[in-house]
């Protein structure tokens, strides 16, 4: 199982690495870019934080899972091309200390290019919205700094999920060029493949009736219905959620455990 | 000299698909010598190598450990190393240290690269990479240090300088196993040589008793053993030798 002290050796190695690869920072001032844009165009920031949410939720449902394939598509499959892993075999550190320290490093890169932006809009919007968002609600049908903070806790069980994913695929790819094509391949079936596959699943047994809970059952579906449960609809009054919360969150922890799970299995056969 | 077996292999085979890489091979890995693994290319040393370390699976045979006990058994340096790019050598060093509670200092002073700690790791040449992969192979003492290619690819006075190393980690009380090409060195520096072709143990011994079966240098012996091997194995099917 996990090794405290070799789990931070690793865990200490990626942050380093990540804090001098530029490319990084490059990625987190586009993020930065493109939800500020989005929310500037759409107006959110002025009218509050769920417009905010609203206006850029459709852009983080896509940049995520970008962003946790940019910074996970080669993490496992880089030091398994580079004789690391063989050479890490002779030491006595388990899979679990050393796939987990790669992934909380890689996790607190990705969490940090996602939420710093995330929150600096969150700013910009108790700056400049009016005076009747900054409540916390404690009832439905008001907007409120509460509700923000939620949209950003759902987006960082999304992305630790896509990313867990990414890693996934990294471990099963085995070179640098399979682990490109296998995390485009991901990419697309993530953001866009599961959602049409529960669609097309339509002519063949799902109803409308569990098109909710079809949904709910792939990682962005979960994510989007959780955003739209929990921080959108509790801003307007009579709406409810499209798929069931419980189903949507455990989906998403589902998706998580088995991937990181699979990561674990799949690097250990590298 | 020889002192007590600390790895034995026995009747170990491993099979790619049809293709046999390495077939029922029986050898001991004694401590205080070095181990030489020689044979042509695609002989199955590498893999014979890599089964002793426990980073191919077997196909059949065992392989048993009856060294000192140790938090790490085996070091292991690959044919062609490579670090994480962005560290420097002493960061690299560390890393591999702090997995088993060594000294990074000590491990670069070891083989000579504690004036280069500072440099990026992909400012080394080829052959300080593969010291600092000696050093990491180094880490937590391990009572096994096994070595694929140790000099490949390097000029005569770095190979000189590693077979040095490679000596003076057998003569520190390990075993040391190393496959290698640089016939002269290995004759130099093992203790012990196993000739493998074809998957298979073709012979064992010292390089004194080998070298008495043609009375020449080890090339010449190598060469050798490997034609008289071949015919061997042609005679029964009756072709030419």
């Amino acid at each position: 199982m996990i090794d405290g002290t070799r789990f931070w050796t690793v865990f200490v190695r990626e942050v380093r690495s990540a804090v001098r690869t530029r490319t990084y920072l490059a990625l987190g001032l586009i993020t930065a870019i493109v939800l500020f844009g989005l929310a500037h165009a759409g107006g959110g920031p002025t009218g509050g934080y769920v417009p905010t949410v609203v206006d850029t939720l459709i852009a983080v449902e896509v940049l995520v899972p970008t962003l946790a394939f940019a910074v996970g598509y080669r993490a496992i499959a880089d030091p398994a091309v580079r004789g690391e892993l063989d050479v890490l075999d002779t030491y006595p550190l388990s899979t679990w200390s050393y796939v987990g320290g790669v992934y909380a490093g890689r996790a607190l890169l990705l969490l940090t290019i996602v939420v710093v932006p995330l929150l600096a809009l969150g700013v910009n919007v108790a700056t400049t919205a009016g005076p009747e968002t900054t409540v916390f609600a404690s009832h439905r049908g008001v907007d409120s700094p509460f509700l923000f903070i939620r949209f950003v806790a759902l987006t960082v069980l999304y992305a630790l999920t896509s990313l867990t994913i990414a890693f996934l695929l990294s471990a099963l790819a085995g070179t640098r060029g399979r682990a490109l094509v296998l995390a485009l391949a991901g990419l697309l079936l993530l953001t866009v493949g599961s959602d049409l596959a529960v669609f097309a699943a339509l002519d063949t047994g799902v109803t409308t009736g569990t098109l909710g809970g079809a949904l709910a059952m792939t990682p962005a579906g979960a994510y989007r219905g959780l955003v739209f449960d929990q921080v959108l609809y509790v801003a307007v009054p009579g709406r409810s959620a499209f798929v069931p919360t419980w189903a949507a969150a455990l989906s998403l922890l589902f998706w998580w455990g088995l991937t990181f799970v699979g990561a674990m299995f799949a690097t250990d056969a590298a | 000299m020889t002192g007590e077996t600390y790895l034995a292999a026995d009747e170990v085979t491993k099979k790619y698909g049809d293709v046999t890489a390495v077939s029922a091979v029986s050898l001991d890995v004694p401590s205080d010598a070095v181990t030489g693994f020689i044979g042509p290319n695609g002989s199955g040393k590498t893999t014979l190598l890599r089964l002793l370390l426990g980073v191919e699976r077997l196909t059949s045979g065992t392989i048993s450990y009856s060294g000192p006990d140790a938090e790490r058994q085996l070091g292991y340096l690959p044919q062609r190393p490579t670090f994480r790019p962005g560290f420097s050598v002493r960061e690299t060093a560390a890393f591999y240290a702090d997995l088993v509670d060594d000294d990074p200092d000590r491990l670069l002073e070891r083989v000579g690269l504690e004036a280069v700690a500072d440099r990026p790791v992909s400012g080394l040449s080829g052959g300080m990479t593969r010291l600092l992969g000696i050093a990491q192979a180094l880490a937590g003492d391990p009572p096994i240090v096994m070595l694929d290619e140790p000099a490949s690819g390097l000029d005569p006075a770095m190979s000189r300088l590693i077979f040095d190393i490679v000596e003076s980690i057998a003569d520190a009380g390990r075993a040391v196993v190393l496959c290698s090409h640089e016939l002269p060195l290995v004759e130099k520096t093992a203790d012990r040589l196993a000739v493998l072709e074809s998957g298979r143990l073709v012979r064992t011994g010292s390089v004194e008793e080998l070298r008495e079966q043609t009375g020449g240098p080890l090339h010449e012996t190598f060469t050798a053993l490997l034609e008289q091997d071949r015919a061997a194995i042609a005679a029964p099917e009756g072709t030419q030798s």
